[in-house]
């Protein structure tokens, strides 16, 4: 049984995208409610697969080969395209399903009135199903294949609305972006595959185990794999996360990336794309735990990450943009548990934490995506006071930033102390990586607690409220459904960690969680007095950061560095290259040519002598040459 | 049956040629297209019944008119007789200008035959004849039916695609009669099964550098390149994916067929210098693709990209390298003729090709032709689910782990390089896609397409994602062949 449902759970999405395009090229005359209706019924039978998926896993067991399409013959590689059903493929699984089928209901109410809607929900199907492909995978190749559909998905879902200059730039940004540590990964998967001659998972962690797990076994089939390049295919599939989950120094075109219609950036940042490299690591966790160099660099980069993230957070101007930090923010967390987590626990810290962060993060954009189409916009000047006097936005709003923050016992404060609990544990393997990312864990989580704080007093700002235009709200009954679904499970979520639906090794610790309570509590009265001192003195509660607004905005200038240190350069190169093409590479070319026609003309001129004489004078040289020649010859 | 796939296409050539010079333009179409179909039927046919047909052709000189099928050749076969019916549908509702409608398909029937020849040839000297059929028709096609606009390019760039390739086709006979001579036969499959056994190296070398340099102009391998976006640019649509899809093909065909089946220790030695050559071409495709200026040369100098990844494959000396090779040579086809059926009706849209123009947004005005150049595109970015991916993933792999008398630091660099490369095939699809697909300009309108290009669009769009689900049958195909040809693999 789980078997027949993990191969549905991948199929049905894509003959959802399937169907759903070719009613999307019908034209005119057809409504959009053929195209929802397969939009949203493929998202509920996804969601019906993934509930038999987990199902299955617990009542028939794990089955880690279920077979799709036949293997490839490749040559000397085997390509055996395989898929799992084990218990984290099944929950996660749950968990993408869940968001898909809310951002799918959403968007169909969101875009009722956009004349691309169809395409949209197919892309929003396909991209589901890359999701869940690289979920389900048992294969590299098959993980590679859902991690570049996303990819290609995200810059079609970015600029949806292609007539807007600054959505077809953050469309081209973000898959070039992400396209360029794409190499890491490809060459990452490329030599994982060859050393193990295969592409299963299975074979590959077989191959790569570190020496001592097959110490009983033959000496030969026992050889030592090489750690350097063990290490090195690690960094560069590390590279290739970095890249899709944005972290520095990718993060920048995340952020740009909300140009893009808010039910893609729920889906995007949710459950999807940038979460996604978490589970690929957390499937091949022995190899990566094995290779400290790739950790390092994962570790590094989220630290850093995490800490920068939150901090822009803070300033934005644009509530949606906010939510694009925090999800970098949080998605470096989610990361940094796997580069520091201890061999015995296992990644479940950050896989667990990748379930949290879908519910709360899709709830939060769907939540304010609905308010900006009740008050037209997502700037934070424009939302200001936009919560007051709903009933389901407000509480909604309320447990989502809750939980982003980290406050028990929403699923938000579980996971998170589980990340940091993994930090502390890991404390005695390496010490150093841990300490860096527990501190900046710490560090963050007042961070994240005063830009909710802030986030919320702009929603909820008294003064500006306006509770009459709520009455206008034409949100449809299942979008209302959708919201309070993920707003049930954002509180109730951590119950997780008491069912055998988790494989979760950690703990929480207590200490640090008593001490990041403290932090959240301090830095939220904290935000909360400044903006009550400014606002008495007839500030704005949008504007805390003041003058050094455009410079968060900005995200600190790291698109001009991205010009200026990459695009520059490569296109100077390219201009070179032509020019060298044309005068140099075609030059020799031409020179033949040239050359050819010299000589032909030399020879034409040579036959055309004016005179008769001078002809005839030649043929008796020639005659006289060769009699010549055979007289000496005989 | 291989027979009647060449000889009733060569004959309604020759008829239309001749006698059926004055037919309307309706009627000539017609029977092109039935005798395109017929062909395509026989083709079919013989690559499921595989027969074989062995003549004597020039006893004096051991020359046999010697034709067959294997897995190699199969699926080149059944792309060039499918696109040869997709070119001559194309053709229906566009008269050919610059001469009559009977010659325009005359010539794609005998670039169809030559091709096809080429292909099905299992001598070597019978290879190299058919190989230079294609030439003259294509010359036409080039220089009296090309782009209407500018004579003196069009004259410019027949020229220089005959002579260039003429040149590359001297040294490979050079090449093919010294092999002969030393061989003692002229049996590509009695030469493959000795595999340069009895030649001496130094022989096995001077054969493989001379057949590998003569074959390189028809891939093209960087830096012979410079014949193809001159020649693609002018060429009208049908040429432009016959060149693409069909010619380029026997340059590589050829690669596998002559140098790596008949002397293998020789081409051992030349693949270090045609897998950094093809590198090169991937950056050096990819690089002028970001700053091309002319949509046609920017297609043209992406398939110098994609033919890269193949010449890498070839070299790497693996089973895997030879199955991504094939892979990549028959998708780059597809999606190749699907680019240059889209970028080919946008051009004769607009008048010109100029991608600094301001011009409406494709996606806005022309849905169905906005739709195909996506995924065209997407496919040539080589997006997993879509025809490139495989052949240039497996490439990429095969230069990772190449055979083992294969230096293993230059080819691990060489895969670093091609993986590089599809950063810079994704900068420029994207920059075309941005140029001329999302917009917000509709003005000027263009119309979308629709009857017979809308036809062949469909289904060459369909090739290109059957071929990226699944890619198992066509690797299953090619499969058996590959491994005989290369033993050496571990």
């Amino acid at each position: 049984m789980s078997a027949a449902a993990a191969r549905l759970v991948v199929l049905v999405p894509v003959v959802a995208a399937v169907l759903g395009l070719f009613l999307a090229r019908r034209r005119e005359g057809l409504d959009p409610r053929a195209a929802r209706a397969v939009a949203v019924g493929g998202s509920l039978v996804t969601l019906a697969a993934a509930v038999a998926l987990l199902v299955g896993v617990h009542t028939t067991g794990q089955d880690r080969a279920v077979g799709t399409l036949p293997a490839l013959a490749a040559g000397e590689l085997r390509i055996p395209l395989l898929l799992q059903a084990t218990t984290a493929t099944a929950l996660i699984a749950l968990v993408v399903a869940v968001v898909g089928w809310a951002v799918q209901v959403f968007a169909g109410w969101y875009l009722r009135e956009d004349d691309r809607y169809g395409v949209f929900a197919a892309t929003v199907s396909l991209f589901t199903a890359g999701m869940l492909v690289v979920v389900t995978s048992a294969d590299l190749v098959l993980t590679l294949v859902g991690w570049e559909v996303m990819g290609w998905c995200s810059y079609l879902l970015i600029g949806h609305w292609s007539r807007k200059e600054s959505a077809r730039r953050a469309a081209l940004k973000a898959f070039l972006v992400t396209r360029l540590a794409d190499v890491g990964f490809v060459l990452g998967v490329v030599l994982l595959a060859a050393g193990a001659g295969s592409t299963a998972y299975r074979a590959v962690l077989a191959h790569w185990a570190p020496a001592t797990e097959c110490a009983d076994s033959l000496a030969a089939a026992c050889a030592a794999p090489d750690g350097t390049l063990r290490t090195v295919a690690m960094v560069l599939l590390v590279i290739g996360v970095l890249g899709k989950s944005g972290m520095v120094p990718f993060h920048d075109w995340l952020p740009d990336a909300m140009e893009g219609p808010t039910p893609a950036s729920a889906l995007i940042h949710a459950a999807t794309m940038v979460a996604a490299g978490t589970f690929v690591l957390a499937q091949l966790f022995t190899l990566l735990e094995a290779s400290d160099g790739a950790r390092w660099v994962l570790a590094v980069s989220t630290a850093v990450t995490m800490v920068w993230a939150a901090l822009l957070a803070f300033g934005q101007s644009d509530l949606k943009r906010l939510l694009a930090y925090s999800t970098l923010s949080q998605v470096a967390l989610m990361l940094s548990a796997l580069a520091v987590a201890p061999a015995d626990e296992g990644p479940g810290a950050g896989v667990l934490h990748l379930y949290s962060h879908a519910f709360f993060k899709a709830l939060l954009f769907l939540t304010i995506g609905w308010l900006s189409v009740t008050v037209g916009g997502t700037a934070a000047a424009t939302l200001k006071g936009g919560l007051r006097g709903h009933l389901l936005l407000r509480p909604a709003m309320f447990v989502g930033l809750l939980s982003l923050a980290g406050v028990p016992p929403l699923v938000g404060f579980v996971s998170k102390e589980h990340v940091l609990s993994a930090a502390e544990a890991g404390a005695s393997d390496a010490p150093v990586r841990a300490w860096l990312v527990l501190l900046a864990g710490l560090l963050t989580v007042p961070l994240t607690a005063a830009y909710c704080m802030r986030a919320w007093l702009v929603l909820d700002d008294l003064g500006t409220a306006d509770v009459a235009r709520h009455e206008a709200d034409t949100a449809t009954g299942p979008v209302r459904a959708a919201v309070a679904v993920l707003a049930v499970l954002t509180v109730l979520g951590g119950i997780v960690v008491f069912t055998p639906l988790i494989d979760l090794e950690g703990h929480l610790g207590w200490f640090v969680a008593l001490l990041s309570l403290l932090l959240i509590a301090g830095a939220a009265l904290g935000v909360r007095r400044v903006t009550a001192s400014r606002y008495g003195a007839g500030e704005d509660p949008a504007r805390l950061v003041g003058a050094r607004q455009p410079a968060f905005d900005g995200g600190f200038g790291v698109d001009r560095l991205y010009v200026v240190l990459v695009a520059r350069p490569v296109l100077a190169t390219a201009r070179l290259v032509v020019f060298l093409d044309r005068e140099v590479v075609d030059a020799y070319v031409r020179g033949a040519a040239v050359g050819a026609l010299l000589a032909g003309r030399g020879g034409d001129r040579a036959h055309r002598a004016e005179r008769a004489a001078t002809g005839l004078a030649w043929v008796v040289a020639g005659a006289v040459t060769v009699a010549l020649a055979g007289v000496a010859l005989r | 049956m291989i027979l009647l796939a060449l000889v009733v296409p060569a004959a309604v050539a020759t008829w239309l040629l001749t006698a059926g010079r004055s037919l309307p333009h309706r009627a000539t179409n017609l029977t092109s297209a039935v005798t395109s179909v017929l062909t395509l039927a026989f083709v079919v046919a013989s690559v499921v019944l595989r027969p074989e047909v062995d003549r004597a052709w020039v006893p004096s000189l051991g020359l046999r008119w010697h034709l067959a099928v294997d897995g190699i050749s199969a699926p080149l076969l059944l792309l060039t007789a499918l696109l040869g019916v997709a070119v001559v549908l194309h053709t229906r509702e566009r008269p050919p200008v610059g001469g009559t409608s009977a010659a325009f398909h005359a010539c794609l029937l005998l670039v169809e035959v030559g091709a096809l020849a080429t292909f099905f040839a299992r001598d070597a000297v019978l290879f190299f004849v058919a190989f230079e059929v294609v030439l003259v028709p294509m010359w036409v096609l080039i220089t009296r039916f090309g782009d209407a606009h500018h004579p003196a390019a069009r004259a410019e760039a027949g020229a220089r695609f005959v002579l260039y390739t003429a040149f590359g086709s001297t040294l490979m006979l050079v090449g093919i009669l010294a092999l002969v001579t030393r061989a003692g036969t002229s049996d590509l499959g009695v030469l493959a099964q000795d595999a340069g056994r009895g030649l001496s190296p130094t022989t096995q070398l001077v054969v493989a550098s001379l057949l590998v340099a003569g074959l390189a102009v028809k891939v093209p391998v960087f830096p012979l390149h410079t014949w193809l976006p001159a020649a693609h640019t002018t060429a009208p649509t049908a040429g432009s994916v016959l060149l693409a899809a069909v010619l380029l093909k026997m340059g590589t065909y050829g690669l596998v067929r002559l140098p790596l089946a008949t002397v293998p220790d020789g081409f051992a030695r030349v693949a270090p210098f045609l897998a950094v050559l093809g590198a090169v071409g991937i950056l050096w495709g990819g690089l002028a693709c970001l700053v091309e200026r002319d949509l046609k040369r920017l297609v043209a100098y992406s398939s110098v990209a994609h033919m890269g990844f193949v010449a890498i494959g070839l070299a790497s000396g693996t089973r895997t390298g030879l199955q991504a090779a094939l892979f990549a040579n028959v998708a780059h086809g597809v999606v190749s003729a699907l680019l240059f059926v889209v970028v080919g009706g946008l051009k004769e849209r607009w008048g010109s090709a100029d991608l600094d123009t301001a011009r409406a947004a494709v996606r806005e005005v022309a849905p169905r032709l906005g739709f195909a150049l996506i995924l065209g595109l997407a496919a040539s970015l080589g997006l997993p689910g879509l025809a490139g991916f495989w052949g240039e993933f497996l490439s990429v792999y095969a230069a990772w782990s190449p055979g083992d008398d294969r230096s293993l630091g230059l080819f691990r660099a060489v895969a670093v390089v091609a993986a590089l490369g599809t950063v810079l095939a994704a900068a420029y699809a994207l920059r075309v896609a941005r140029l001329v697909w999302a917009g917000d300009r509709t003005s000027p309108p263009i119309e979308d397409t629709r009857g017979s290009e809308w036809d062949v669009v469909v289904v060459l769009v369909l090739l290109t994602v059957v071929l990226g689900v699944v890619p198992g049958p066509l690797l299953s195909l090619t499969h058996d062949t590959v491994s005989t040809l290369v033993g050496a693999g571990p």
